[in-house]
């Protein structure tokens, strides 16, 4: 068998000779045509080969039959050093425009009770949004990235409200060529703290944030600012980060009017993250991170630690926000192509210290305020088959403890432990597209003048469809 | 946080000491790509593997483990054509490595330089995830692995050119040893020649288009999208017009439709190595050849 090899790889041999350069098109074209060639002459060859191969056999007797002739040496040794040209084309995405996706989704939501009615007993809140009710349009995101030239990337993530607003969630840019594990990230970007706060809804595996995101956080937390952030050289992930920004928003509380006299970087985060693979089928990732920021002497707008109207609440002061975050996934064989599950807690403290401002007609109030509260969900999500995923997931969060000094005369604060639980399934006829049907139980509000604790039954579905470029996703 | 970092740097100081023998790290995104770094790069070169042959690429996620180690790599050899896509971008950009983003000699993907097969003339995703470059299993394709192995070659001498004698005798042996493969692989499958087939996903398209085999079929009623009983009917209904001789399938796709069509239709229904340590047998670039042409053989009982 081996004997006829030699020729047909000196045929080989003359088609394809190393470090040719296959870049251009036009050496593609050559070899395309040398492939055809190749494979038309096969046949031809090998049916020669054969006849020959019988030849040398009969000519056996004389056993020092000449061999075929030897194949010319891929001449290694000699050959030109590879042209310093650039690489080849690597990858196409629509030459020298972005990257374009974009996320339509939409969620039809049946509740028992309004849906506006903030979570009892922690604040500052106002960052949270839930579904409507009845049909409606969800925030349509529109993402834009390329590399902008061998230092820069960049990426715009615009999200378009159903009222027809436009609102920048992230444009930023992200270093390329720093290199030994580092990168700087600039511009408006979700926070690297915790694990669900820099995914996009698109990418939640629930309709709705945890009630600790929403209640802390304000389902995704993004500042103005810079991000520095260290993979370190070792077999394992281990990253660290750090944050500093105006502090535009109030985590949890969403933006707020700054005091126009501060050059504000009143806002620093720190996080660190260590993951690993366990054999081929499991991984995780395990997180710890920190949220500092002040107010700024304006103060940011307090409501639903009462329910009185008319009030103008105010704090000032500091908040700092604790976390550790865990995420575990299991694929068989590392293929979550069929079968996978996935499992992620949170858990944060939130920690106020300042002054708090209580203002109606009548008082004018100024006092200590110091909060230690915390919260935390975790849930599981198992996909059983190629387009179906079941979930469920807990949440609680715990009132903690709240001292209002003098203002304690003023307002009451609930001691109340919110609580949800949600259940959801979903069907992904591909990897761009999905429908989700959620039901939450949801214990998260009182009625602050009987304490009757408002449970609701919450129903939604849900579509999320993203076109355009294939989205990559964070573990 | 501060003991964190000093745990990192005596590690990293550790390791680094224990890899000063290895010239270059390499990250091959798929196991043939490390499997032909490994043939070319000899003791020169750490490969690590960032999937196995029971993975399907395409839906592989940036976990961490996967970043730790682009953070490492000198090179990353990648198949391209959009395949890995949905991971390898949060990889590179989160593994803060200068060397490995596009454009640098650090960053290789193999699909744009060779020819393709099934290049896409109407691109819309209600045809499935289709790759606008063509068919990206281009491990099936000897010429490809060809010119695959000098593009490789070329990016080591550019990385670690205090390599180059040795890549490129690797090279020029690995290209004598492949040649007569390809010749006794021709061989081999020649009684395979103009057989029909019914495959799973286009996993295998190159390596018909070498045997001068003939597609009459895939499992997916489009890429990417799982087969349906209507689908499945349709194919077992095309059996009269033209009948396939086997039903295959690669080893990380779901044994039931296949099993259940090759029943219907009373063929055989077999699994090949998707790639390198797809099947037992598939140990390195030449073996998966052997394999599946064997397993194919076998099933078509020659």
């Amino acid at each position: 068998m081996f004997t006829k090899s030699p020729v047909v790889a000196a045929v080989a041999l003359a088609l394809t000779s190393p470090f040719a350069t296959a870049a251009d098109s036009d050496s593609l074209n050559e070899i395309r045509q040398e492939i055809r060639q190749l494979k038309d002459a096969y046949e031809a060859r090998i049916r020669a080969l054969e006849e020959r191969l019988k030849a040398a056999e009969d000519s056996a007797a004389k056993a020092q039959a000449a061999p075929p002739a030897p194949a010319p040496e891929p001449v290694a040794a000699t050959a030109p050093p590879p042209p310093p040209a650039a690489p080849p084309p690597q990858t196409q995405s629509n030459a020298f425009n972005p990257a374009i996706s974009l996320i339509l989704n939409g969620t039809w939501g049946r509740y028992g009770r309004d849906p506006s009615t903030q979570i009892t007993g922690f604040s500052p809140s106002g960052g949270e949004v839930s579904p409507a009710r009845g049909a409606s349009l969800g925030e349509s995101e529109l993402f834009l990235s390329a590399n902008i030239d061998p230092m820069f990337r960049g990426a715009l993530l615009v999200a378009i409200t159903p009222e027809g607003t436009a609102e920048v969630e992230e444009s930023f840019f992200e270093t390329l060529a720093i290199g030994h594990g580092v990168t700087v990230k600039g511009g408006r970007f979700f926070s690297g703290i915790g694990y669900q706060n820099a995914r996009h809804p698109h990418a939640w595996d629930f309709a709705d944030a945890s009630l600790v995101q929403r209640a802390f956080l304000g389902n995704n937390y993004g500042d103005d600012g810079v991000q520095l952030r260290y993979v370190a050289p070792l077999p394992v992930l281990v990253q660290i980060g750090t944050e500093i920004g105006r502090g535009r928003e109030f985590a949890g509380a969403g933006e707020f009017e700054r005091s126009p006299q501060r050059n504000g970087k009143d806002s620093q985060t720190f996080f660190a993250k260590l993951g690993d693979d366990i054999g081929t089928s499991h991984s995780y990732q395990l997180g710890v991170s920190h949220l500092r920021q002040r107010s700024g002497a304006q103060g940011v707008s307090m409501f639903d630690y009462d329910d009185i109207s008319g009030v103008s609440n105010l704090f000032g002061g500091r908040q700092r926000i604790s976390g550790v975050d865990f995420v575990y996934k299991w694929a068989p064989e590392g293929n979550p192509r069929y079968e996978n599950f996935k499992f992620a807690a949170e858990w944060f403290q939130r920690k106020l210290d300042g002054d708090f401002a209580f203002d109606t007609a009548g008082i004018n109030s100024v006092a200590p305020l110091i909060a230690k509260q915390s919260g935390w969900y975790a849930q599981a999500v198992y996909q059983f088959h190629p387009y179906w995923r079941v979930g469920g997931r807990v949440d609680r969060l715990s009132s903690g403890s709240v001292t209002l000094d003098a203002n304690a005369a003023n307002l009451a604060v609930p001691g109340f432990d919110p609580k949800r639980s949600s259940l959801m399934i979903d069907w992904n006829p591909s990897e761009f597209s999905r429908v989700r049907l959620q039901f939450n139980r949801d214990a998260s509000r009182q009625d602050l003048a009987t304490g009757e604790v408002l449970k609701d039954n919450q129903l939604f579905l849900q579509y999320i469809h993203s076109l355009g470029t294939h989205g990559a996703h964070r573990f | 946080m501060k003991l964190l970092l000093k745990l990192a740097v005596a590690v990293c100081a550790s390791l680094a000491a224990g890899l000063v023998h290895a010239a270059i790290n390499v990250f091959a995104c798929a196991p043939e790509w490390g499997s032909l770094v490994r043939e070319i790069a000899g003791e020169r070169a750490t490969v690590y593997v960032a999937t196995t042959g029971q993975q399907d690429i395409h839906r592989i996620q940036a976990r961490p483990s996967l970043i730790a180690r682009a953070r490492m790599a000198d090179l990353v050899v990648c198949t391209g054509a959009e395949v890995e896509s949905g991971w390898m971008p949060i990889v590179r950009s989160q593994s803060g490595n200068d060397r490995i983003q596009i454009g640098k000699p650090g960053f290789l993907e193999i699909a744009p330089v060779v020819p393709r097969i099934e290049v896409p003339q109407v691109l819309d995703r209600a045809m499935g995830d289709v790759h606008p470059m063509g068919n990206p299993h281009i491990q099936f394709g000897p010429a490809q692995i060809r010119v695959a192995a000098n593009e490789i070659g070329n990016r080591l001498i550019r990385i670690d050119p205090a390599g180059e004698a040795e890549y490129r005798t690797r090279l020029a042996d690995f290209t004598r040893r492949w040649n007569e493969a390809t010749s006794r692989w021709a061989e081999m499958g020649a009684p395979l020649k103009g057989m029909t087939v019914i495959q799973y996903h286009r996993n295998f398209s190159y390596l018909f288009a070498f045997l001068g085999m003939r597609e009459v079929g895939t499992l997916e009623p489009k890429p990417g999208i799982e087969p349906t009983s209507s689908h499945l009917n349709d194919l077992v209904a095309q059996q009269a017009a033209t009948p396939a001789r086997m039903v295959i399938r690669s080893s990380y796709h779901a044994e039931a439709p296949a099993k259940w069509l090759a029943s219907k239709i009373n063929v055989p229904s077999i699994v090949l190595p998707a790639t390198v340590g797809g099947t037992a047998e598939a140990k390195d670039l030449f073996s998966m050849f052997d394999d599946a042409i064997r397993r194919m053989l076998a099933a078509a009982g020659k």
